[in-house]
């Protein structure tokens, strides 16, 4: 198969606000992101538009909660409810973060960066192999925005994704904002991190814009992406070739054609960007 | 330091009041010229905050409405101190905030807002409950009349049972409208409101003292539709058309489910 034909395509993240506008007007996309966390409820509206909006479009779960790198043991329950949503939607596959949201005693509802280290390489690869095993199929991981920087850090960021997918299998979501944001933040070249990720286990891009407070950024998904988002989006596919992209909007939600309008600009990129795609013979 | 004595104090700092950080935790962390550590422990401390405060304003829009933002935040801030989540969703964060919210108040602010509190949570458990097939009038009137005393029904899962004592509901809906909130007063008599979902949409409704009882009876202590018709024997003759008359209500409100056969 080829990367063009295995890529979906150009997507958009499933919100609330968007539900009954695609099923009345079907947009030209070509496949919605899920939060699956949004979706672990029993009935009712959430389940429903799912469904519906399902029979239409290819869909991506990707979960919030899974809290991989967390000092808690593997939530059982809510892997279990997971994969029984992945029975339901079918999804092309299943994604969350590089991260830990739960604590020793407390879920903490936030993307938490790792100390890149030897013990968390170690630590992480055999919970991911765990979660493989449960969900029987790779997991995809996504690079998070971040605000803090151990002083542990043994690796860097990408050279800690691409260990850790070695290590267990996993693939990789990269988020080409949040290189750009943890990149701004902790003042590294956010090319030496997508071109320093094994190319071959980049599943999906992710686009969504920041918010600029002068000297660091932080990751809102509350405005547009970003000119010099765009232009590493540019770069990143002249390097990848064809990747399934998707575009997140989480807050300060425009009228679903503005968004629409967006990913056609991310079509016109890409378009430009893969002219200049070389495959290595 | 170890990982996990590092996510031990970090959690311990993001569950904390206090946004200085230790000086253990201040140590294993590195800056940057754009971002400080203590700049960056901010932004996670604020976060975690913000975002259960958001949860809970979502959650209980009234209960918000009515205390103000200040006052709200004030309740949610103890609340949280108090109930840390526990569950991987922050649907479920609010989950103890009316029974909160009595311990919390005097008791003259925490009977009526406890109400209100109880009331807005069932909304939202009425949203996403489990669907069921309610039982049509249709399926009931096309059974034999042999087989009408054995009827038995119990609540579709979405029905919530709220006890109002209070003018609570009185206060959701200006809520809801957006209206200036009318005084908390108590209720002359305690009224049953029921919430609950018919096909995608959320519905409500106030019961009087009998439909009530006659409803508990039927679908919740189990009463057959003979018994129901017992129970309302000081009506005479009258009891069976009654209780039809409700079971028809309920039946068009999609309340009920068949119990056993």
């Amino acid at each position: 198969m080829s990367a063009e034909s295995s890529s979906l395509g150009y997507g958009l993240g499933l919100r609330t606000p968007y539900y009954q506008a695609i099923l009345e007007q079907r947009p030209a996309v070509d496949w919605f992101e899920i939060i699956s966390e949004n979706y672990l409820v029993e009935g009712g509206k959430p389940l429903y538009y799912l469904d519906a909006i399902g029979e239409h479009y290819p869909l991506v779960m990707h979960g919030v909660s899974l809290s991989i790198g967390g000092p808690h043991q593997l939530d059982h329950d809510y892997l279990r409810r997971l994969k029984r949503l992945a029975q339901r939607v079918q999804p092309a596959w299943i994604s969350d973060h590089l991260c830990w949201s739960r604590g020793n005693a407390h879920q903490l509802h936030d993307l938490l960066p790792l100390p890149y280290t030897e013990e968390s390489l170690q630590y992480v690869a055999a919970r991911v192999r765990q979660v493989q095993d449960l969900l029987e199929r790779p997991l995809v991981l996504e690079n998070v925005s971040s605000y803090l920087r151990s002083a542990d850090d043994q690796f860097s960021e990408w050279q800690f994704l691409a260990a850790l997918s070695e290590l267990s299998g996993c693939e990789l979501l990269l988020d080409v904002n949040n290189v750009y944001v943890s990149a701004r933040n902790h003042g590294f070249e956010p090319w030496d991190f997508i071109s320093g990720l094994p190319k071959q286990r980049i599943r999906q891009l992710h686009l969504a814009g920041h918010s600029d407070y002068g000297s660091y950024l932080i990751d809102t998904h509350d405005q547009p992406v970003s000119d010099p988002v765009w232009q590493l989006y540019q770069r990143t596919l002249r390097h990848l070739g064809p990747v399934a992209t998707l575009l997140e909007r989480d807050d300060h939600y425009p009228v679903l054609d503005e968004l629409l309008g967006e990913l056609e600009q991310a079509r016109a990129y890409a378009a430009v960007a893969l002219q200049e795609y070389r495959p290595c013979a | 330091m170890r990982l996990n004595d590092w996510q031990r104090e970090l959690e311990a700092y993001l569950l904390g009041g206090d946004p200085t950080a230790s000086p253990a935790l201040r140590a294993s962390l590195l800056g940057s010229p754009a971002l400080s550590a203590e700049q960056g422990l901010a932004i996670y401390h604020n976060a975690y905050r913000a975002r259960l405060l958001e949860a809970l304003r979502g959650d209980y829009p009234a209960v918000h409405g009515w205390l103000g933002d200040q006052q709200f935040d004030a309740l949610a801030g103890a609340y949280i101190a108090a109930h840390p989540s526990r569950y991987f969703s922050l649907r479920w964060l609010g989950a103890e905030l009316a029974s909160f919210i009595e311990t919390y108040l005097v008791p003259a602010q925490a009977a009526p807002l406890g109400e209100l509190a109880r009331l807005e949570w069932a909304f939202g458990l009425a949203f996403d409950a489990a669907a069921a097939e309610p039982l049509t009038l249709a399926q009931v009137a096309s059974l034999p009349a042999e087989d009408w005393p054995n009827l038995q029904v119990r609540l579709l899962p979405s029905v919530q049972w709220q006890l109002c004592r209070h003018n609570s509901l009185a206060l959701w809906r200006a809520s809801k409208a957006q209206d200036a909130f009318p005084a908390s007063t108590a209720l002359e008599q305690a009224q049953v409101c029921l919430i609950w979902r018919h096909g995608l949409v959320s519905q409500y409704r106030s019961l009087e003292p009998d439909e009530a009882a006659a409803l508990h009876g039927m679908a919740v202590a189990g009463w057959s539709f003979a018994e129901l018709c017992a129970h309302l024997h000081q009506l005479g003759q009258e009891a069976p058309l009654q209780a039809a008359t409700w079971l028809r209500q309920w039946l068009g409100d999609g309340l009920l489910q068949r119990h056993g056969g």
